[in-house]
């Protein structure tokens, strides 16, 4: 299984590294949102798959990354490379503000509070708190990235752009599965109370998965800003962290599943346009089905990653 | 072996009306495999859970080495050295038992969060130092064979086994075993007299709750007797089986030593 999701997911890069050059602009469009969504699912996989608590405001992070890009670029003239350190570290700020004092919370009520969270944020985005977020309709004319005194405002250089952030998550998912960080959020996702009892801070790191997933969503929503050189609050509602949310439940949390998850919710309603008002239709079902007949998802997560030199016999491997 | 290691003075533990922990005072010295023992629903389990902070006990002062620990949580408690395992095992039962016994190295780990996202030389060196230090638990305990396996397809001896080496992945001072011969066998029960000998061997001090008699006798240094949360017996092993208060509270409910 293990082998099998490593060797799936380089054949998905090396198809996703050539694929933009097969496509027409509007499949272009297509593919960078399938990668910018690709990269919230995998940041709310930290907080809900890894560490198994119930955050229904994924959406948040990303807008307040989305956000930020914005309103420095435009109203401040930020370069947007220049915004990009602001639009993960003030998510992460945030996630660690507003986890600290609900973490404890049992996964209900944690959602009820995570919901909560979105809604106002969006309120705040909407009622244009400060002057600066445009209210309702958001801020249009968001300057394309320069790099090395190139424009990149083609599709074809946000693509890229936002291939290189997926990496990057994938990046440190990995690297997640093979530290101590990592594994903690596991065992306290497992059994919190046994977590506490060998020595694991477990409300440390419930935040850590927190802030780390907010980061990675604000990052996302940079690239969700270029790419549109636009930002509305509608992009950012609860509704669209619900549908992150099943994602990760529906795919199963590993790697796979929630890429596949994201691929069904966004790339397939696209393929059938003439369905596309369907489309919540189709994955309501999807999501009820699935549960029913595959409760821990398409593409159950393994957990952890163990060293080979400890595994002796493999008739008994998992 | 020159002053005592856990000091528990008057603790008392009550739920709403019931006093489950009664002003229970006992003294672990260094390197003793100190058994605790009475009738279901004595209350030693929630000594052992005032001990390691699951709870907090509204009187009292539990003593490590000269520090109060009453109060303090699970995982600082963990850090000062004291580890134990559960009456009901509780095991993250979806994971490996290799990646249990790993938990057990998390305090041990110099790896800070960044290198969660981050890896560097010195990271990956002490990720491999821990895992190394898994295996020799794993052999130790005679699991090598399921490092791989999820510990919810175990059978229940092994689980047994699985949280103990866990327990002693944290290399502890102090180990607390509640009930560890709960479910074994007899070939499993020998085997495990074996390994608590061999973990005092160690310089490890035991702290024990059983309910099998012979086990206690065999293995106990000193024991206490406790009933509807007061002690009503301390003594060696021998000491406490001629106590008539300890056969009355025993005979009084001899038919009910499972769980
Ligand atoms: N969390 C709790 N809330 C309320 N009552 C509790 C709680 N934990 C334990 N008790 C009660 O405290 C008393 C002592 O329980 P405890 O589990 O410590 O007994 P024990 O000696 O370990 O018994 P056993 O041999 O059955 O394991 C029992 O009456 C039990 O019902
Ligand atoms: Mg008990």
């Amino acid at each position: 299984m293990k082998n099998l999701t490593v060797t799936v997911v380089s054949i998905f890069l090396v198809v996703m590294a050539i694929l933009p050059h097969f496509l027409d602009a509007r499949w272009q469009t297509v593919a960078v949102t399938f990668l910018i969504f690709s990269v919230v699912a995998l940041s709310q996989d930290i907080v809900l798959g890894k560490a198994g608590m119930f955050n229904m405001g994924q959406a948040m992070f990303f807008g307040m990354g989305a956000y930020i890009t914005a309103i420095l670029n435009y109203h401040y003239d930020w370069p947007i490379l220049a915004t990009i350190p602001v639009a993960i570290i003030v998510p992460v700020l945030f996630g660690i503000l507003l986890a600290a004092p609900i973490v404890h919370l049992r996964g209900d009520y944690l959602l009820v509070v995570t919901i909560g969270f979105n809604i106002v944020f969006v309120q705040v985005l909407i009622n244009n708190l400060g002057g600066v977020t445009g209210g309702p309709n958001g801020i249009f004319g968001i300057d394309p990235m320069r790099l090395l005194g190139f424009e990149l405002s083609s599709q074809l250089a946000i693509y890229y752009f936002a291939f290189i952030v997926l990496l990057l998550t994938l990046g440190i998912m990995f690297n997640l599965e093979k530290s101590k960080v990592g594994r903690a959020l596991h065992y306290l996702r497992e059994d919190p109370l046994a977590a506490e009892s060998i020595g694991i801070n477990t409300r440390l790191y419930k935040i850590f998965a927190f802030g780390l997933g907010a980061g990675l969503a604000g990052l996302a929503g940079t690239v969700f800003a270029t790419q549109y050189s636009a930002v509305s609050p509608e992009a950012f509602e609860f509704i669209q962290s619900v549908l992150f949310f099943s994602i990760v439940l529906v795919g199963g949390s590993s790697i796979p599943g929630v890429i596949l998850g994201v691929f069904v919710m966004f790339v397939v309603p696209e393929i059938f346009r003439e369905f596309a008002t369907w489309r919540f239709f189709v994955f309501g079902f999807a999501m009820i089905i699935m549960m029913i007949l595959r409760p821990r998802g398409i593409w159950p997560a393994t957990f952890g990653k163990i060293p080979k030199f400890l595994i002796k016999d493999t008739k008994h491997g998992a | 072996m020159a002053h005592s290691e856990l000091i528990l003075t008057n603790v008392t533990k009550r739920f709403g009306g019931l006093t489950a922990v009664d002003a229970l005072s006992m003294t672990v010295a260094p390197g003793q495999i100190y058994g605790v023992i009475g009738p279901n629903g004595a209350g030693k389990t929630t000594v052992f859970n005032c001990i390691t902070g699951i709870y907090k006990s509204e009187e009292g002062s539990v003593n490590w080495r000269g520090e109060e620990i009453r109060g303090l949580t699970p995982y600082q408690i963990v850090d000062r050295g004291i580890v134990r395992t559960f009456q009901t095992i509780r095991l993250f039962s979806q994971m490996s038992v290799a990646e249990n016994v790993m938990s057990g190295r998390h305090i041990k780990s110099s790896q800070r969060w960044w290198h969660g996202i981050c890896p560097t030389p010195g990271s990956r060196r002490d990720e491999k130092e821990h895992w190394t230090k898994v295996g020799e638990l794993l052999e130790f305990f005679n699991l090598e064979e399921f490092a791989a396996t999820p510990t919810a397809s175990l059978p229940y001896g092994h689980q047994r086994r699985v949280e103990m080496a866990r327990a002693l992945a944290v290399d502890p001072t102090l180990l607390i075993l509640d009930e560890p011969a709960a479910g074994l066998n007899d070939r499993e029960t020998a085997e495990l007299v074996e390994t608590i000998f061999s973990i005092r061997e160690k310089g490890i001090t035991v702290l024990l709750i059983e309910h099998d008699m012979e086990l206690v006798m065999k293995v106990t240094d000193y024991l206490t007797v406790i009933n509807f949360g007061k002690k009503i017996a301390e003594g060696t092993p021998e000491e406490v089986q001629k106590n008539p208060l300890v056969i009355e509270a025993y005979l009084g409910s001899e038919d009910d030593d499972d769980e």
